[in-house]
């Protein structure tokens, strides 16, 4: 490869080159040197001679070049166009992008062009094993991992308040609603919610991997806790007869920091005091305690941003404890082992060390008759279902697969028959909930804080709820999931 | 259209390289060349891909008028028209909205803020529309007749959107002829390939150490603050150098020899030289065209170079920090003039070295926050009035953790592709062996490159859904 840093001097050096060639040769003339005999000029043709195969190699070489990096072209062109292209990423948990269809509109935005490329790009054959081989076998040679814990940091930063830009708007959104909400019932009791001023506090995206564990860092409520706390109070207020009830639950910061890594996140344990403080008539459920109890049990996935179905029997267990219902013990479920279970922190963090160190998952049948009707986020087209969805047929097994998606409300009517119908209002994580609560209310209605297009109090009046359930992890109760809780109290 | 994605390497690059090499003479290439650009553009901008063509014809006929009039009224009429015309796209489409934001702050008045999106490019095409027109002017360069040609000058794919800023004086001759040697193709095709490792290996990966700890200023140690800085410093280098041989790299393909754009900007001993090496066509662009201008009569020196500096800023985005950021460079620019060269020469290199090497990596941050108050609380936390104490735990794993990224990175910062050439072009069969080397380490930079782009399209690291 000629190599010419400045290509002035290139060109200068190509043309004089060139001259050189053009130039007649008298100084070697052949005929009149052989004549002569002598042996003066052998060496200066043997030395023209060199130059020109010299030449020949540097251009059979560059030729070469050419060769190999047009065939990279080529074979890249076919690999692209003519393989087939993928349609889901099971790791991404979403269907890859489709060809875009035309139209002046999407063309004129760039949106129709744009489309094609992000069609090409996202759908290569094989992506997951070529994603696999990045993980596996390049990403690791960006440095090794920190200390005996092997350590591996993954994220936006470290400061509280991150706060990505996706959550801004929605965020904006929610404090637009509340406040003007708030100016129309002067006698409620919410904390309104200022434009994240107090925030230094939001939540950040770092996932600290640490023995083999990934651990979303917490970054701490820092003031928005006492928001949560006051919607709950609001609810109590529309719905003095309902017994309420909050269950703010821990995550794997909690339990699984080795000591040097403690101040990456902060403590659950203390927003949850402040919550429990702040609540009015809302009894608070101590899941923080009951999961402690049991954390060297697989009570939370390695692998994954969630709980495991065990951590969700032992909360239950506190919450029917605290409601005064019968709760089963494990030994009467049907227990369920999937295992090589690679979950969403691999798709956040592409770690090589999680992908290597699969879990399994496991999950808890209950043994009794249960009737399961799952409607829209309107409480309408209702349709049967089953609790709990089957994995076999499913590409990967896991939190999603099994416990199904947020998006809906679900009823389940169980064979209990003690007048308490439950209203559980959740995050992903009160899914793992339903199954552990069957036998303990008679009616179980699951709703998702964030997919709910009805006005909460007249649902649960609706329903004639008695018990009134607020279940979700750390991170939606002071995240900007919270917003959620009050708006679905205005709809 | 990116350089940086696959559709553009094995779908558009491969049909572009296949048409121009099928064509046959100059101006079929040409003609291949024109059609692929304008593809390339309208792949981006759909619309305003009309107004580059305005830009073009504007400055074509404006080119054709100062022929025609050459040292006669029109000849200056036609140059201010076009530069005139063409600083107003500029500041229509780039700076509207900044400049209505701050006489609404000046005034606290409340005229609505246009909220227009930026032409791809812009700032690069209109800079070689106006310098060529200012060298018509000049008589630098005859105008060219042809629009055709014209056309390719201005919207040649590989400099059209990120520079370099090609001056039309360095590629006259090669529009109308030019000859494609087979070391050029191989030349062009391993320097795109080296381009795009530098882009998707070194900046891509350092942008993800950059962003933790400069996106965050406020959770950052002091530690942090640097590492985070200098991590940034080193992407921005090896994302726009990488641009730029990438652009060199297909110009030479397709028989063009663009002027280098960066010269191993680290390796400079103080700021002057600093920017003798980094961007250099934008460097050369306001040193050939804006220092000349009579407007600051005697005190022309300074006046004039602070001008430039100003220029600089805000030239690289409408913010203030932008303003702030060049106006920097030209404060220490303008202290190395005082002190004069010679006596810069006698300070020790070491200490010319960290000196530079600091300004410089502060420089970055202050490219960086565009959130002046962000700036402040970096300034505050790198100097040790920060928060969050000198070093935390999160600092040492990000370290080891990218230690070996770290490591290339800064040994990527050195000359060694010409220090290896330098040494092997002596000798034959060293040169040879080095020459094949290159073409195999090439190939593998490519596919290593397009491997990682598949990862590209994950679905970005965003709020979790619990």
């Amino acid at each position: 490869m000629s190599k010419n840093t400045k290509n002035t001097d290139g060109e200068k050096e190509k043309n004089s080159s060139a001259e050189t060639n053009r130039r007649p040769e008298p100084a070697i003339s052949i005929e009149a040197s052989d004549r002569q005999g002598t042996s003066i000029d052998i060496p200066i043709k043997a030395k023209k001679l060199k130059k020109q195969q010299r030449k020949k190699a540097m251009n059979r070489i560059s030729l070469a070049n050419i060769l190999l990096i047009s065939a990279v072209f080529a074979g890249g062109f076919v690999y692209v166009t003519l393989l087939p292209h993928e349609t889901k990423a099971d790791d991404e948990n979403r269907l890859l992008t489709k060809f875009p269809k035309f139209s002046v509109k999407s063309y004129t935005s760039g949106d129709f062009t744009d489309g094609i490329a992000d069609y090409f790009d996202d759908t290569v054959h094989a992506r997951a094993d070529i994603k696999e081989f990045i993980a596996d076998m390049l990403m690791p040679l960006k440095g090794m991992k920190y200390g005996g814990e092997k350590a591996e940091l993954y994220g936006s930063g470290f400061e509280k308040p991150a706060a990505a830009a996706t959550t801004t708007a929605a965020t904006t959104a929610s404090v637009r609603t509340l406040t003007t909400i708030a100016v129309e019932q002067p006698t409620t009791t919410v904390t309104e919610p200022e434009e994240d001023k107090t925030a230094d506090g939001e939540l950040t995206n770092n996932i600290l991997i640490v023995n083999k564990r990934g651990v979303n860092l917490y970054g701490g409520a820092w003031g928005s806790e006492q928001e949560y706390a006051s919607y709950l109070n609001a609810y109590k207020e529309a719905l003095p007869n309902v017994n309420i009830y909050s269950m703010v639950l821990p995550t794997a910061s909690s339990f699984y920091l080795p000591d040097e890594y403690k101040n990456l996140a902060q403590s659950e344990k203390e927003d949850f005091d402040r919550i429990e403080a702040a609540l009015g008539n809302v009894m608070s459920v101590d899941a923080y305690t009951a999961l402690e109890a049991h954390k060297d049990e697989p009570i939370y996935s390695r692998t994954d941003h969630h709980w495991q179905p065990l951590g969700a029997y032992y909360a239950a267990q506190q919450f029917a404890l605290t409601a005064g219902v019968p709760f089963p013990d494990i030994s009467e479920y049907e227990k369920v082992t999937l295992p090589g279970y690679v979950g969403t922190l691999y798709m956040y963090t592409q770690s090589a060390t999680l992908l290597n160190n699969p879990e399994d998952f496991v999950y808890y049948k209950p043994r009794t008759n249960v009737s399961v009707t799952q409607y829209d986020t309107h409480f309408g087209n209702p349709v049967a279902a089953d609790l709990l969805l089957d994995p076999s047929q499913m590409p990967n097994s896991g939190y999603y697969m099994v416990f199904g998606g947020d998006e809906r409300i679900v009823h389940v009517n169980t064979e209990c028959r003690n007048g308490r119908t439950l209203v559980i209002f959740k995050d992903s994580y009160g899914n793992a909930l339903l199954p552990m609560l069957t036998s303990s209310f008679e009616h179980i209605y699951l709703c998702d804080i964030r997919y709910f297009d009805l006005n909460a109090a007249d649902f649960i009046r609706n329903v004639q709820a008695t018990d009134l359930l607020f279940s979700m992890c750390s991170f939606s109760a002071v995240g900007v999931n919270r917003y959620n809780i009050y708006n679905n109290l205005i709809k | 259209m990116v350089f940086s994605r696959l559709f553009f390497i094995y779908i558009f690059l491969p049909v572009c390289l296949l048409c121009y090499a099928l064509a046959r003479g100059t101006k079929h290439k040409n003609t291949v060349l024109i059609i692929f650009s304008l593809i390339f553009y309208a792949w981006g901008e759909p619309v305003y891909i009309f107004l580059m063509l305005a830009t073009a014809v504007v400055n074509y006929a404006a080119a054709l008028f100062i022929g025609k009039y050459q040292g006669r009224a029109g000849d200056t009429a036609a140059t201010v028209t076009a530069v005139v015309y063409d600083l107003l796209m500029l500041g229509v489409f780039k700076y509207s909205g900044f400049i209505v934001e701050n006489i609404n702050a000046l005034f606290s008045c409340s005229l609505p803020v246009p909220d227009i999106r930026l032409p791809i490019g812009i700032s690069f095409y209109t800079f070689q529309t106006i310098s060529y027109i200012i060298d018509c002017h000049w008589e630098k360069v005859k105008p060219q007749k042809s629009f055709k040609n014209f056309l390719l000058f201005l919207t040649l794919f590989p400099q059209l959107i990120a520079g370099p800023i090609v001056r039309y004086s360095s590629i006259e001759k090669e529009i109308n002829e030019r000859t494609i040697l087979m070391s050029d193709v191989s030349y062009g095709l391993n320097r795109v390939a080296l381009g795009l490792a530098k882009k998707v290996l070194l900046a891509d990966q350092l942008s993800l150490i950059a962003e933790s700890f400069l996106g965050n200023i406020g959770g950052s140690t002091m530690l942090g603050a640097w590492y985070g800085a200098i991590a940034y410093g080193m992407q921005i280098y090896f994302d726009f150098s990488g641009y730029s041989d990438i652009a060199i790299g297909l110009g030479r393909v397709f028989g063009f020899h663009f002027y280098e754009n960066f010269d191993h900007p680290f390796m400079c001993k103080d700021i002057t030289e600093f920017w003798q090496r980094w961007h250099i066509s934008l460097g050369t662009f306001f040193r050939d065209y804006l220092l000349y201008i009579p407007i600051f009569g005697k005190r022309r020196k300074y006046g004039g170079l602070f001008l430039v500096w100003l220029c600089t800023g805000i030239w690289h985005g409408a913010s203030w920090n932008y303003v702030i950021w060049g106006l920097y460079y030209g404060l220490f620019i303008f202290i190395e003039l005082l002190i004069g060269k010679k006596k810069m020469k006698k300070v020790p290199v070491f200490i010319r070295h960290i000196y530079s090497k600091f300004v410089i990596i502060i420089g970055f941050a202050i490219f960086y926050f565009e959130d002046l108050g962000k700036l402040g609380t970096f300034f505050r936390t790198a100097f040790g009035f920060g928060k969050n104490g000198f070093v935390a735990v999160q600092d040492k794993i990000s370290l080891v953790n990218n230690i070996f990224l770290i490591a290339v990175a800064v040994i990527c910062c050195f000359p060694l592709i010409r220090t290896i050439k330098n040494v092997t072009d002596k000798r034959f069969a060293a040169k040879a062996t080095i020459s094949s080397a290159a073409a195999v380490v090439s190939a593998l930079l490519l596919v290593i490159t397009s491997i990682v782009l598949v990862d590209a399209t994950t679905s970005p690291f965003l709020y979790y859904q619990f």
